[in-house]
């Protein structure tokens, strides 16, 4: 029985469809990645197998139980954690606050909410920023502290939306390896959003390929890297001219 | 009890707001014993009783960042279930004070419930608009004294009365408003270091995030609204016992509920002291208004001048209120 499911998945905005009859699952323990041009409908998958976008049609069952209908917190205590794209905490909370909340949800006590967010910021070697509000920190030290408040709620499958947008070669390899250390270490099953070939190439399992709402492709990362049909439509022709086929780094957000 | 242990550990505060606040409770607590006029004395019980009002505010409105404008609709439910009670019934306010308390909250309930669907301005508008309802019902509705009010007649008791809380001197009602403070105080400072205080600072952050990580947004927002109303209402009873008369216009307007929001947000909303420093500072403000401008014709609407140019100052210079500023003060020194 697979981990994740999803079955004939469809998301419509008005007459927009941002995803259309996508299929796809996962076992537990697999690392995905999930990539496709700007605007092919990712974070939208993302929301819609959170909880957060009711779906146009499709169902989707997580650990054997169907998750279609359930709202996003209810979707979450069950151990879907997800980071989201766009978001900067801009509130009061500082760093370890913010970890605390994610903490929370496995717990009343805040010594043992506290207890454990200290323990995930060390894992991810961001303790040192605990009393710094989030607004404060420099865009890596963010997206680690979004990724530390995901883990605080314990989950069982991870999804994270472009954790490496923005980031240098350096804070690229910092944040390979905290993700690394939380598939392999922590044992929690991971799909990620990645504009970053670099990244995806290295450490995904499998890849799910997206453009304009539909899958177009899936495999391991050698075969996706060479698919005509990706390199066309992720890469585009250009990309395909100058470096014939494998690694780069996509632009943007 | 980690609960009780929260509560008494003030030890994330800068020795120097300990300081502060131990030399500023050490001065109410002794304030009675120094000549003072009846009009401080007054003035001093207006403070504490806005600081609580401000207290229960800033749990949803400031913590929660849910602006409610409708709080003296909870005043009005704690006021008028102790005065009911003890006139009709002579039930003592330790009595009806939790009834009163059970009551806001049912209602707390019955208009959160759906209210909370609404979004930012709307939630406002809304709390506003079902305050002047019940502000409404209560003046037409005969049992509670329509439009006249109730009258809470001391010479029937035999003061000092302290189950009924009818005193003949204010520094009885000074002393156990304090009481009240200090426990609000502590509730308080258990309540931004709890579960549900956590909940809800994400929930202000955003909203989408905080169901992302299992927050069920709706049901904390209104078990929050809950809290802040038992707050209110409970100063609602003492406030009954105090002025010992009691009708809709005076009790239940929207002044009130606009001046508990403005105090909160002056002080800092969302923060453990902004309420507190809030009412510091407008209270006298109003107190001296109500004294010696307002006698003065012409000078009636002078206060809501100075609100609309507080709300100004506020939402130009630091949303986060006085307390904002400190913060952002300490911040730059530690940098
Ligand atoms: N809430 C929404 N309402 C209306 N349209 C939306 C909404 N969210 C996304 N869309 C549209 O759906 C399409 C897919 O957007 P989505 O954000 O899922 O793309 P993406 O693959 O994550 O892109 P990117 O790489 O830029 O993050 C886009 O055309 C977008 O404008
Ligand atoms: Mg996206």
């Amino acid at each position: 029985m697979a981990f994740l499911e999803v079955h004939n998945l469809t998301k419509d905005f008005g007459g927009l469809r941002a995803n259309n009859d996508i299929s796809f699952s996962m076992a537990r323990g697999e690392l995905v990645s999930l990539i496709g041009p700007n605007g092919a409908g990712k974070t939208t998958l993302f929301n819609c197998i959170s909880g957060l976008h009711p779906v146009t049609s499709g169902r989707v069952i997580f650990n054997g139980e169907e998750i279609t209908k359930l709202n996003a917190h209810q979707v979450a205590r069950r151990g879907l954690a997800r980071t989201f794209q766009v978001y900067a905490a801009a509130g009061d909370l500082n760093v370890i606050e913010n970890v605390m909340v994610g903490c929370f949800m496995k717990t009343h006590l805040r010594s043992r909410a506290r207890a454990r967010a200290t323990e995930i910021l060390k894992d991810l070697n961001i303790d040192h920023l605990a009393d710094y509000l989030v607004s404060e920190l420099p865009v890596a030290a963010q997206k680690l502290v979004t990724m530390a408040t995901a883990i605080g709620s314990d989950p069982r499958l991870l999804m994270l939306d472009e954790v490496a947008a923005g980031l240098n070669p350096n804070e690229i390899e910092g944040i390979l390896a905290s993700i690394r250390h939380v598939h392999d270490d922590l044992g929690i099953t991971v799909m990620l959003i990645e504009h970053v070939m670099e990244l995806v190439m290295k450490i995904s399992h499998r890849v799910i390929v997206l453009d304009y709402g539909e899958k177009i492709a899936e495999g391991d990362p050698e075969t996706i890297a060479k698919d005509p049909g990706v390199i066309k439509a992720y890469l585009g022709e250009r990309y395909v001219r100058e470096h014939g086929g494998q690694q780069a780094v996509g632009s943007r957000e | 009890m980690e609960a009780l242990r929260n509560a008494l550990d003030f030890s994330d505060f800068p020795r120097l707001d300990l300081i502060v606040a131990g030399c500023v409770a050490i001065v109410f607590i002794v304030f009675p014993l120094f000549p003072h006029s009846s009009f401080a004395m007054a003035t001093m019980i207006q403070f504490l009783m806005f600081s609580l009002y401000g207290m229960g505010w800033n749990t949803i409105g400031g913590y929660g960042g849910q602006v409610d404008l409708g709080k003296a609709q909870y005043v009005g439910i704690g006021a008028y279930t102790t005065a009911v009670m003890l006139i009709r019934w002579d039930i003592p306010f330790w009595v009806s004070m939790p009834i009163g308390m059970f009551f806001a909250v049912i209602w707390s309930f019955i208009i959160g419930y759906p209210l909370f669907r609404l979004k930012g301005h709307y939630f406002a508008i809304a709390t506003i608009a079902t305050s002047l309802v019940l502000k409404d019902i209560f003046e037409v509705w005969d049992f509670v004294g329509a439009a006249r009010g109730l009258e809470i007649s001391p010479i029937k008791y035999h003061p000092p009365d302290f189950l009924r809380l009818i005193f003949r001197e204010d520094v009885y009602y000074f002393y156990v408003i304090l009481g009240f403070f200090f426990l609000g105080i502590l509730y308080m400072n258990w309540f931004r270091k709890s579960r549900l205080g956590f909940q809800l600072r994400s929930i202000k952050d955003n909203e989408d995030v905080a169901r992302s990580l299992g927050i069920n947004v709706h049901w904390a927002k209104v078990k929050t609204y809950a809290i802040a109303t038992a707050f209110v209402s409970m100063v609602g009873s003492f406030h009954a016992c105090y002025i010992k008369s009691i009708e809709p216009e005076d009790t239940m307007s929207l002044d009130i509920s606009i001046l508990i929001a403005l105090m909160a947000m002056l002080g800092g909303a969302g923060s453990l002291w902004g309420p507190v420093i809030g009412a510091g500072i407008l209270i006298p403000i109003k107190s001296y208004l109500k004294e010696w401008l307002g006698a003065q014709a012409g000078l009636v609407g002078i206060d809501l001048i100075i609100y609309a140019l507080i709300i100004m100052a506020i939402s130009a210079f630091e949303p986060r209120g006085v307390w904002g500023i400190v913060e952002k003060i300490r911040r730059r020194r530690r940098d």
